[in-house]
């Protein structure tokens, strides 16, 4: 199924020309869907939006930035390369962009067990923003827009819903034109009042080289809509002069012989196994600290007090916390063509002659050249415990937010959001329910539910340990788990739907017939020898117990009873992980069940805590009415509720008759999705 | 100090949701349709463990309520009343003896209760055993339950909250309940905190800390290790930490339920030859007013039971039927209900008539270990704190002859401890008490000295699940790292629910602390 890839791209400059219209081109003034932000949340977003159905209009700034990768030239990794798979298996656009613009691809994690294995590649700028750009413009319903939007316009609520505003559009800079739409998706990324910082210099803007995003827009969301809003901070490092590098001095590292793609409709990569190029490892040594030491004061972003991410530091805040060390450094490719060099962990905002002096101080640096210094921003994000579990503004129907807006790091996490929001924008503009996923069934559900229950404090990345069915969770079953619901909710096409079907159908059968080879272990032992099955066993094995064994794969099974396995070669890998993990799945279902109970009871969005007429501590209300949990399941996960406030909650369900609305009664109808219910539906398939 | 005073309140409150469970069952279809959305969410937690817990509060009553809920509640009542394959009629109350499932010996008579679903206060198939009040029998019924496969001990308010999912509540009923799940949580708050200041607490709060920092470390080899500076000997680190966590863990359950004693009881029984006056025994003991809390009467077994304060030790005591060889079947069952209940007995007291002793010391020694045999079970083993012999009736003995028993006896070594008494006269009386005290203190622990020692049942349950997590990280180290993972999640999950609950985001913080994750 590579037939993604065999599609010719158009070249970037046509792609240009088709969309960039100004707004008085536009063919009509009224949208269901307005994306504003051509980043990773807001292509993503607005493809999803126009994939459900909804004529969507994506504005931004630049047309030719759109899908640029303002940050490091990689996608995936540990946790992040589940959430692109999870994308991918919705149909979106990150997976298979990474698959056509991968040029180093790796799988991380390789021998700690499938539930936690990275697949990372390194990108090519260029081609994954021709690969996104392209498949923008080939998307029907979907309009591109060059602009600034300098307002949102907003009006009275409908009463029918809750909410204190409507949002029923959007203003555009320099002229007063207003385009209308039923949702808007803001995905502004760093721009929300961003400023950029270079040693003691700052300046308004969200990414260098782009002009700052209107002041506007930040005083919509501040001031006409009360949302609060914290500030946090990130930083990039400077980008080098490949030639001028010497990489004897570092340490190679290859990419995987046969790369593996994100995307579960590619069985194979754009890029050849032998085209692919290295990465290299360098380390800091003391010189580094001792420059970053001398030039604190020449460094204004590492004095501000707005968070930056923990896990992705800037080198001063590196050797700061943890002295005395050296650091390691990656040198990775920025492109096959490309002759700059990106040295991720070198993120950096000291004066650009300092810049020089700090990477000279490392060996295989010595004589480096800078191209771009680094620098950091810092932006203004709303506290997302302000969103639904839709990623809708509560107080503001119609108004959808993803991305670094939300206080996330990362393309993969700004894509899973982007994704979110605009199937929900559009089921929204088209009168659907809102979608609903639930952390037990998928890492975006796990994200969305820590954002709009928890909230942040630090950018938010995605990291395995925060699934707490992780084992479950796993980057090979994403497509099992999401793509026949993302054809119910209208966001995945027939083509993959069928597919998705086809292959659940295998494994189901498959596994099927596994169970039935049942044989005592003597005659296992027989048939398969040398696969350390202890000779004190004595009871009948079924052909999925035997595939728990370590030493055991499919194909040894398959060679002893080709007629019933043979068929079923293809998804070899895939039925040894099933058969390895169910047990466990099996002593989770009941947890899942119970958290998935809870998650169904809603809790309408406009109690007032205060003044609710039943029995609750007013610390219990405090903590209600800052987080205004979604779901009952999101209430029992806050810090400092009681059960008693939990029972009392219930009760205010009840009398409100909200129980049970829209949310959940969508989830009814593929809550089950054991047994061999996919495979019956098929038949009913649209041919 | 035995009965916490706090606790009072809370027996009275549940009272009340038990009468409330009982309205529940005339409430009308229709809104337990409305509530339960069509039986989905009941569908969803159908097959969850089964559960069962004493419902009617901790302290003594006359009545003690143990209630079950879950799909194998039908099996506990099958295999507990001797009902065959037939269940007893819905709703309907019957007086049957309680039995333990494998020893099959009778731990009580009371009313038992049978709630199909969905006409239960939880709405899953549910059973109620009324019984008497008294520690001991409490204690065998949920030991008993226990061991019925698919049962475990019900988390704090789970019955609650199950019967909250299945939509069995109704306004007033929630409104009531909050309250009181506020008061029973607050209760149990208050207690656990008396429990987690002390020792025992600093003991779970020090593993729930290492455990912490075990799994952040797994978790940050699992998250990070592959392009950040994780340390490579960090999961040989892992590798100790939970090989020592298991086996103090391990050693801490073989506590021989110390602590559980102190709480409910050390079960004192009195055994021995008929007229050996053993009833004496237990007439005397309880006579002394200083000892008696409150005698249960009114059991309708043949063993006699009452529970005294010794010494400050919460003992309960036995009187059983007298040992001798029987043609009588009716004395046949109570020699074997005697035996049985030597044979679960913490502490034996083997009470001997002395007038029927030599009185040549080496004689006597062996009559007494005759005794000793015929009364103790071998495979017990009886240690010589598990056992006091009781030489009674000294007042019928010649002078010289008492002097010469009590002086040679306690020079042969072998057997256990001896005290001569009168029941009659109450001399040596006191000697004997201070031999008792101090064997019960020894088995209770002293709560304010040596090693913390586990006190509930419930503690004990929760520290057995982490030991077989723990287990299962070994099992999977090699192989898959997110199972093995998942074995330290588990431990810790079965640990926090005695210390407190663990977010991510906590094993996030001490992974950042720890480790300078950067790239």
């Amino acid at each position: 199924m590579s037939h993604m890839l065999t599609k010719k791209l158009p070249p970037v400059q046509s792609v240009l020309f088709l969309v960039s219209r100004r707004a008085s081109q536009l063919s009509r003034q009224r949208y269901d869907v307005i994306v504003v932000g051509g980043g990773h949340a807001g292509t993503e977003a607005a493809a999803a939006a126009a994939r459900i159905g909804a004529e969507t209009l994506l504005v931004t700034q630049k047309i030719q930035t759109i899908g640029a990768l303002s940050c490091n030239p990689s996608l995936g990794s540990v946790g992040k390369g589940h959430l692109v798979r999870e994308v991918d298996a919705l149909d979106g656009l990150c997976g298979r962009a990474g698959d056509w613009a991968g040029i180093h691809f790796s799988v991380l994690n390789r021998s700690k067990g499938p539930a936690v294995w990275g697949p990372r590649a390194q990108l090519d700028r260029q081609r994954y923003r021709e690969f996104i750009q392209a498949e923008l413009l080939s998307t029907p319903r979907l309009t591109v827009l060059e602009g600034s939007v300098e307002e949102l316009l907003v009006s009275d609520p409908n009463p029918a819903e809750p909410g204190n505003h409507r949002v029923t559009g959007i203003r555009l800079a320099n002229g007063s034109q207003l385009i209308s739409a039923s949702s808007v998706v803001l995905t502004t990324g760093t721009f929300l009042s961003g400023s950029l910082f270079v040693g003691q210099t700052s300046s308004p803007g969200g990414r260098m080289g782009d002009a700052p995003s209107s002041s506007g827009l930040t005083q919509t969301l501040r001031d006409r809509l009360g949302l609060r809003v914290g500030r946090l901070r990130t930083g990039t490092p400077p980008r080098l002069l490949k030639d001028s590098v010497d990489l004897s001095l570092a340490k190679l590292h290859p990419p995987d012989c046969q790369p593996t793609p994100f995307s579960f409709m590619n069985t194979h990569t754009h890029c050849k196994p032998e085209e692919q190029l290295p990465c290299y490892l360098i380390y800091t040594t003391p010189g580094v600290e001792r420059v970053v030491r001398e030039s604190l004061h020449l460094n204004c972003h590492i004095q501000q007090d707005a968070k930056g991410p923990r896990y992705c530091p800037s080198i001063e805040s590196r050797v700061l916390r943890f002295p005395g060390r050296s650091h390691q450094v990656w040198l990775e490719p920025e492109g096959l063509t490309s002759d700059l060099l990106y040295p991720q962990g070198l993120s950096m905002t000291m004066p650009p002659d300092v810049q020089l002096r700090l990477i000279r101080e490392i060996p295989s640096l010595h004589r480096a050249e800078i191209h771009t210094p680094g620098y950091g921003v810092q932006y203004d994000y709303v506290c997302p415990t302000q969103l639904s579990p839709a990623l809708q503004v509560k107080n503001t129907q119609g108004l959808f937010l993803a991305g670094q807006i939300n206080g996330t790091t990362g393309y993969e996490e700004a894509a899973a959001q982007g994704l979110w929001a605009g199937v929900n924008a559009a089921r929204s503009a088209l009168c659907r329910p809102p979608a609903a996923l639930s952390r037990t069934e998928s890492y975006i559900g796990v994200l969305v539910d820590d954002l709009v229950s928890r909230g942040v404090t630090e950018p938010y990345r995605m990291f395995t340990s925060r699934a707490e069915f992780r084992t479950s969770l796993r980057p090979d079953n994403a497509d099992l788990r999401l793509t026949m619901k993302g054809f119910e909710l209208g966001c995945v096409s027939a083509v993959r739907h069928h597919e998705a079907i086809r292959v659940h159908c295998s494994i189901q059968k498959a596994m099927a017939a596994l169970q039935s080879l049942t044989m005592s272990s003597d005659s296992w032992r027989q048939k398969l020898p040398g696969i350390g099955m202890s000779e004190n066993k004595h009871q009948k094995l079924s052909g999925m117990d035997l595939l728990q064994y370590k030493d055991v794969s499919f194909k040894m099974l398959a060679s002893v009873f080709p007629e019933s396995l043979s068929p079923y070669m293809e998804f070899s890998q895939r039925l040894k992980i099933e058969a390895v993990y169910k047990p466990h799945y099996d002593q989770n279902k009941s947890e899942i069940q119970r958290i998935q109970s809870e998650e169904r009871m809603l809790l309408p969005q406009d109690i007032n805590y205060f003044t609710l007429p039943v029995s609750l501590s007013q610390e219990v209300r405090e903590i209600l009415d800052r987080f205004r949990p979604t779901t009952l399941g999101a209430a029992t996960r806050l810090e400092g509720m009681t059960p008693a406030a939990i029972a009392n909650l219930f009760k205010y369900v009840r009398i409100t008759r909200r129980q049970e609305s829209t949310m959940s009664g969508k989830q009814a109808g593929h809550e089950e999705r054991g047994g061999e219910e996919p495979c019956k539906r098929k038949a009913m398939l649209p041919q | 100090m035995y009965y916490s005073a706090t606790m009072l309140p809370i027996s009275a409150v549940c009272g009340g949701i038990y009468r409330a469970a009982i309205r529940t069952l005339t409430r009308d279809i229709t809104l337990y349709r409305c509530l339960s959305s069509g039986g989905r969410v009941l569908a969803g937690l159908a097959d969850a463990d089964t559960i069962f817990a004493l419902s009617s509060g901790h302290g003594r009553c006359g009545v003690a309520v143990v209630r079950i809920s879950g799909s194998a509640a039908a099996t506990a009542l099958r295999c507990m009343v001797g009902l065959g394959s037939q269940l007893p009629p819905p709703r309907t109350a019957l007086l049957r003896s309680i039995t333990d499932p494998h020893t099959k010996e009778v731990l009580d008579r009371g009313l038992v209760l049978w709630f199909p679903a969905p006409h239960s206060f939880t709405g899953e198939d549910s059973v109620e055993f009324h019984i008497h009040g008294g520690p001991a029998v409490i204690t065998a019924v949920l030991q008993a339950l226990g061991s019925v496969p698919g049962m475990r001990p019900a988390d704090a308010g789970e019955f609650t909250r199950r019967a909250f999912h299945a939509g069995k509540l109704d306004l007033t009923e929630v409104e009531g309940l909050g309250d009181l799940i506020h008061a029973e949580t607050e209760a149990q708050r208050r207690q656990a905190l008396r429990q987690m200041s002390g020792e025992l607490g600093r003991l779970y709060q020090d593993w729930s800390h290492r455990l912490k920092r075990t799994l952040a470390h797994v978790e940050a080899f699992i998250d990070f290790s592959e392009d950040e500076l994780i340390e490579e000997g960090v999961l040989d680190q892992v590798d100790i930490s939970v090989c020592d966590l298991r086996a103090e863990i391990e050693q801490h359950l073989k506590d021989e339920r110390r602590g559980e004693r102190l709480r409910s009881g050390v079960h004192v029984v009195i055994a021995g030859a008929t007229n050996a006056g053993k009833s004496s025994l237990l007439n005397t003991l309880c006579q002394r007013p200083a000892a008696i809390v409150s005698p249960i009467a009114g059991t309708t077994r043949d063993v006699v039971e009452s529970a005294l304060n010794i010494g400050g030790f919460p003992v309960l005591l036995s009187d059983t039927a007298g040992l001798r060889d029987s043609t009588d079947l009716v004395e046949q069952e109570g020699v074997r209900r005697a035996r049985e209940r030597v044979q679960q007995a913490d502490l034996t007291l083997l009470v001997v008539d002395s007038t029927i002793l030599p009185s040549d010391e080496q004689e006597a020694t062996a009559l007494l270990l005759e005794h000793l045999r015929g009364v103790l079970s071998s495979q017990d083993q009886p240690g010589a704190g598990r056992c006091v012999l009781v030489l009674n009736k000294t007042d019928l003995l010649p002078e010289a002859h008492r002097e010469k028993l009590n002086l040679g006896l306690r020079r042969v070594s072998g057997l256990p401890p001896v005290c001569l008494i009168s029941c009659q006269t109450n001399e040596g009386l006191k000697d004997f008490l201070t031999v008792l005290q101090s064997s019960v203190k020894t088995m209770c622990g002293d709560p304010l000295s040596g090693a913390p020692t586990l006190t509930q049942a419930r503690h004990r349950a929760h520290l057995q699940q982490c030991v077989a997590a723990l287990a299962q990280y070994r099992r999977y180290r090699d192989s898959d790292l997110a199972l093995a993972a998942e074995g330290v999640r588990l431990a810790l999950t079965s640990l926090g629910r005695i210390t407190g609950r663990v977010g991510a985001e906590e094993i996030l913080d001490i992974i950042f602390k720890d480790f300078c994750i950067g790239k």
